[in-house]
């Protein structure tokens, strides 16, 4: 087992992994720019190395700095989080290199995964049903054009390295196809450096659903069943829940283990999630895969009861899993509420500033459990520049109306005061009948008129 | 076109071999299996079950079981070397070295053959006794000729130093073991090294030059242990906290990889076993199958006469160790003291030379017989030029030897013996191809030399509990000590009774003490044979050796049987 682990990443991820190292009995360094400086967490973990000035791209972003601090720690592994390094090939790749594990898959894994019309074709080869659309990437607008014809409007673009929305665009004719070829193609450029798109008709209607799997480096892999992710505001996840309202016992098992054998078998290692687009007929069609912790695996330890953080660390060193699938049984229903520092009535442009008062959320419901994964404090100063999330809030109980219920109290016992965050949001949507009943898909924000700039 | 066409060959037991006759030779047989057995067991407990629960505490396996999980369920262990340092004690405490403290053995691996090298971590922690240097270069240099992949299993505290002047310094001491590392790198040959536990000085290099080094969390490897720095004790130190997975995976780099456990790390082992090419021998059956011989091979055990002085028929031997017991002979008619010929061993060629024992016609006196297991100058001159096409065709060539030497007297120095067999003698000093060796019966003298004994280099010399192996048999001693005291049939002369048992006794002595010396267990003990064997127990040692001689393609010349020289010497001799 690792001695030390550096943790490449910040916030909430950052105290949750000191979490399980120190659970483990394995010492922690955290790392963090000078805008952390002096940051909560930071006290948590046994030691801390400043890697550059505030900008991600100086700081958790800068391979060359993180690796230095490894070395100069005598560390043994790195767990990147999700977000910054967490899925870059280069950076994995480096790693193995310096003789310093990384706490994920390997490098081929990530480039593969990464590529989104590769991985399409990669899990379609594993016998993954995928949404029609381009066979790879498209060579131009003709092509474009003539595939949208044959698969039928409205169709989307999307960005082979991309991800969360950007270098997406959506087309319901013909007349609206080269322009949004064009465009496109020009962000994905700009925010992924490859401005290459695939096609996929667009289901309408459709949710998100997604499987957690975990793998270990001798071909074996189990999922760890569902989370429905159809909350979500441009392409940006708000709420998850775990199991899904609209799967099936029978589906869930039978899609889940095809999911984890397909994983297995194109050797990929440690924790992944693979997700579907469910369309209204019940129709599953494989979407992604990312091959990193995902910021909601909350929502899957709950309702398992696997610590998946330090399953992953076991697993890059070299363990066997020791979960066997028909060991994973889930129990009762988790939500988690992500709670960030934007104002949700003003564009969700975000707040950051200090939080002068802070009280963790609670709930006396019996068989209710609150989660609160946070790294905040009264007193702390969010950061303008990473994101703006401040804490989950996650409530399991025996079933999803106890859930509701226990949710409802939680975030009304979560005072953050100081700066805009999404809770009176969530408290909306839990009135949303859509949301309630678990109908809702992923246009149930834009049509609830809950946000109006979508 | 030439056909190569395998005849078959050998009779089924009950038409040659009297029931009786068989049981009694079984069974003396069985007698010498059990001591043989019995000794292996005496060497595979190791100092004992004391020192294996003392490797199980600590959580480590025992070496043999790590063995076990690194071989394939269906693969057969096939030790070398078992013996070494048999019968041997080291200082005052007259402790023993059991199998000199390492295991070198043949395993299968997803298919493949490797060469595993393995402390023995139940005698002395793995350390280094007199000869368990040779004994680990022995394995490595049949790992080198072959081209066959090594896993180290390390767990080694370095050289037992009461003994380190016998195996520090020399040519063939410790230091040649890191030699052949390098030697064996160079020529492409895979090594793989886990390390298991403790690794100090020659046990700390042991594994560095290998391709691949994994860790268990209790392996450590260092120069020197924690014990020999200065200020050690003060700041803490450990031979694990300063050689352990800790500095060497991620800050030396002198390791690749730690995991967990032993078990976990024989299963690494195993996968990276598994990138290797797959083995040849498939593609160079040229179109056979595998297939055991048609009569048994276990029924060798029973085909050999109590008395070594008596004959029987080789064939029968050579039926049981070829596929579908079919030969091509060579030469049959020619030196019919010597046999040779072409079998297949699991579909693959190989060519055998062996003695036999039985009387022969006399090539020019037509009414005369001789006795077989002798080197005459028609053998002598068939053996040299079928080894000769061997190796030009690339045919891993299997001696097999119950001779009790050349012929002597007047015929045979006139006939000039002393040059063809010195030109056998070159022609096996000269080849390439893989050559093994199975003393038999007996291994006497010159014979021993000219059918490829262990100084003319066979990749394997395998005994066997009947080998008789030195310079002459016990009577020909004895013969020449007391020549004076007897006549020209070498019956004793003497003046009475008395003086004729004296002289009777005389003689018994000396073949005595040269029998000691045959014994077979003191060859393996000091090396001069690799592993006695019992006779059943040939063919599995053969398939093996067969196997992995064309398990790596691309360094060793094989022809395909359509071009064989074989071919034109068969059209020459008529």
């Amino acid at each position: 087992m690792f001695g030390r682990i550096l943790i490449a990443n910040r916030g909430e991820i950052a105290l949750r992994v000191i979490r399980a190292c120190r659970a483990l009995g394995i010492e922690s360094v955290a790392v963090y720019s000078e805008a952390d400086r002096g940051a909560p967490w930071l006290a948590r973990a046994d030691r801390a190395i400043c890697v550059g000035p505030a900008r991600a791209e100086h700081s958790y972003l800068n391979a060359a700095a993180i690796l230095q601090a490894a070395e100069q720690t005598d560390c043994h592994a790195i767990h990147p989080g999700y977000g910054f390094l967490s899925e870059n090939a280069l950076f994995a790749a480096r790693c193995v290199q310096q003789g310093i594990a990384f706490i994920g898959p390997g490098p081929d894994a990530i480039r593969r995964m990464g590529d989104k019309a590769e991985a399409k074709r990669t899990m379609e080869a594993a016998g993954l049903p995928t949404i029609p659309g381009s066979r790879g990437t498209l060579e131009g607008f003709a092509e474009a054009a003539r595939l949208a014809s044959e698969i039928g409007y409205p169709v989307l673009l999307k960005a082979t390295a991309g991800g969360g929305g950007k270098g997406m665009r959506r087309c319901d004719g013909e007349g609206d196809l080269e322009r949004a070829f064009a465009q496109a193609s020009l962000e994905a450029e700009k925010a992924f450096g490859n401005p290459r798109l695939y096609m996929e008709k667009l289901i309408e209607g459709g949710r998100h659903v997604e499987f957690q799997i975990l793998c270990d480096a001798f071909g074996n892999g189990v999922h760890l069943c569902e989370r429905e992710c159809s909350v979500q505001r441009s392409h940006q996840k708000l709420i998850e829940e775990s199991p899904s309202p609209v799967l099936d016992a029978s589906t869930r098992k039978t899609l889940g283990e095809r999911v984890a054998r397909a994983t297995a078998a194109f050797g990929y290692r440690n924790a992944g999630t693979v997700e579907f687009l469910r369309a209204p007929d019940g129709s599953l069609y494989f979407m992604e895969m990312n091959t990193r912790l995902q910021v909601e695996h909350p929502v899957t330890e709950m309702v398992t009861g696997v610590d998946l953080v330090a399953e992953q660390i076991r697993i890059a060193a070299l363990h066997r899993l020791r979960l066997a699938q028909d060991e994973i049984r889930p129990s009762g229903h988790a939500m988690e509420f992500r709670v960030n520092a934007e104002d949700p009535d003003n564009g969700f442009r975000p707040d950051p500033g200090t939080i002068a008062d802070f009280s963790p959320p609670q709930s006396s419901l019996p068989g209710v459990v609150v989660r609160w994964d946070s790294a905040i404090e009264a007193g702390y100063r969010i950061p303008p520049h990473y994101d703006s999330l401040v804490g989950k809030l996650i409530v399991h109980g025996p079933d999803r109306r106890t859930v509701l219920a226990g949710a409802r109290q939680a975030l009304a016992s979560l005072r953050i005061e100081g700066v805009r965050t999404t809770v009176p949001l969530h408290l909306r949507i839990l009135d949303e009948a859509a949301f309630r009943d678990g109908s809702y898909d992923l246009r149930l924000l834009a049509r609830s008129g809950l946000v109006r700039a979508v | 076109m030439a056909k190569v066409i395998l005849e078959p060959i050998g009779t089924v037991r009950e038409r040659f071999l009297p029931d009786e006759e068989w049981r009694a030779q079984r069974a003396h047989m069985g007698e010498m299996e059990r001591a043989l057995g019995s000794r292996r067991a005496e060497v595979r407990s190791g100092w004992g079950p004391k020192y294996e629960a003392r490797v199980r505490e600590k959580g480590k396996l025992p070496t043999w079981e790590r063995i076990d999980r690194l071989r394939d369920p269906d693969s057969p262990v096939l030790p070398i070397g078992t013996l070494v340092n048999y019968g041997r004690t080291f200082g005052e405490d007259r402790r023993t070295a059991p199998g000199a403290g390492v295991v070198t053995a043949f395993v299968r691996v997803h298919g493949r053959y490797v060469v595993v090298i393995a402390n023995d971590n139940t005698v002395a922690s793995g350390s280094w006794w007199p000869l368990t240097p040779e004994k680990i270069e022995r394995a490595q240099e049949a790992a080198l000729r072959l081209r066959i992949p090594v896993v180290y299993l390390v767990d080694c505290s370095g050289l037992f130093l009461p003994e380190q002047s016998h195996t520090f310094p020399g040519r063939v001491g410790a230091g040649a073991i890191f030699r052949r590392n390098a030697q064996l790198s160079a020529a492409g040959v895979p090594q793989i090294a886990g390390v298991h536990g403790d690794c100090i000085a020659g046990g700390g290099y042991m594994p560095i030059i290998s391709d691949i080094v994994y860790m268990t969390e209790q392996a450590y490897m260092v120069i020197a242990g924690a014990a020999l720095v200065k200020g050690g004790k003060s700041r803490k130190i450990t031979s694990l906290s300063i050689g352990g997975p800790d500095v060497h995976v991620h800050l030396s780099r002198c390791a690749d990889q730690r995991v967990p456990d032993d078990e976990i790390l024989l299963d690494r082992i195993r996968a990276e076993v598994a990138k290797l090419p797959s083995p040849g021998w498939d593609y160079y059956r040229f179109g056979a199958e595998a297939a055991p011989p048609r009569h048994p091979a276990a029924e060798l055990d029973g085909l050999f006469p109590r008395d070594y002085r008596m004959a029987y028929d080789m064939r029968e031997a050579l039926a049981r160790l070829v596929d579908h017991s079919l030969f091509w002979e060579m030469f049959p008619h020619v030196g019919q003291e010597m046999i040779c010929g072409v079998g297949r061993v699991n579909g693959l060629y190989a060519g055998f030379i062996a003695n036999n024992p039985a009387l022969t016609d006399h090539p020019v006196h037509r009414d005369m017989k001789r006795p077989g297991g002798i080197l005459y100058r028609e053998g002598i001159a068939k053996i040299s030029q079928f080894s000769r096409a061997c190796n030009d065709d690339g045919i891993p060539i299997v001696w097999i030897q119950d001779c009790s030497g050349f012929d002597i007297g007047p015929e045979a120095e006139k006939l000039g013996l002393l040059g063809y067999g010195s030109s056998l003698i070159y022609t096996n000093s000269t080849n390439a191809v893989p050559m093994f060796t199975v003393l038999l019966r007996k291994a006497s003298g010159a014979g021993y030399y000219a059918m490829a004994g262990m100084p003319y280099r066979p990749v394997l010399q395998l005994a066997t509990p009947m080998t008789r192996l030195a310079v002459m048999e016990g009577r020909t001693l004895a013969i020449g000590a007391f020549n004076t005291r007897l006549d020209d049939n070498f019956n004793v002369v003497a003046q009475s009774p008395g003086e004729a048992d004296e002289i009777r006794r005389g003689m018994q002595a000396v073949e005595d003490r040269i029998v000691r010396d045959m014994d077979p267990v003191l060859a393996a003990a000091q090396m001069d044979v690799d592993e006695i064997v019992t006779p059943a127990e040939l063919r599995a040692y053969l398939e093996a050796a067969i196997a992995m001689s064309y398990q790596t393609i691309g360094y060793r010349r094989i022809k395909n049987p359509r071009i064989w020289s074989l071919h034109d010497l068969k059209i020459l001799s008529g």
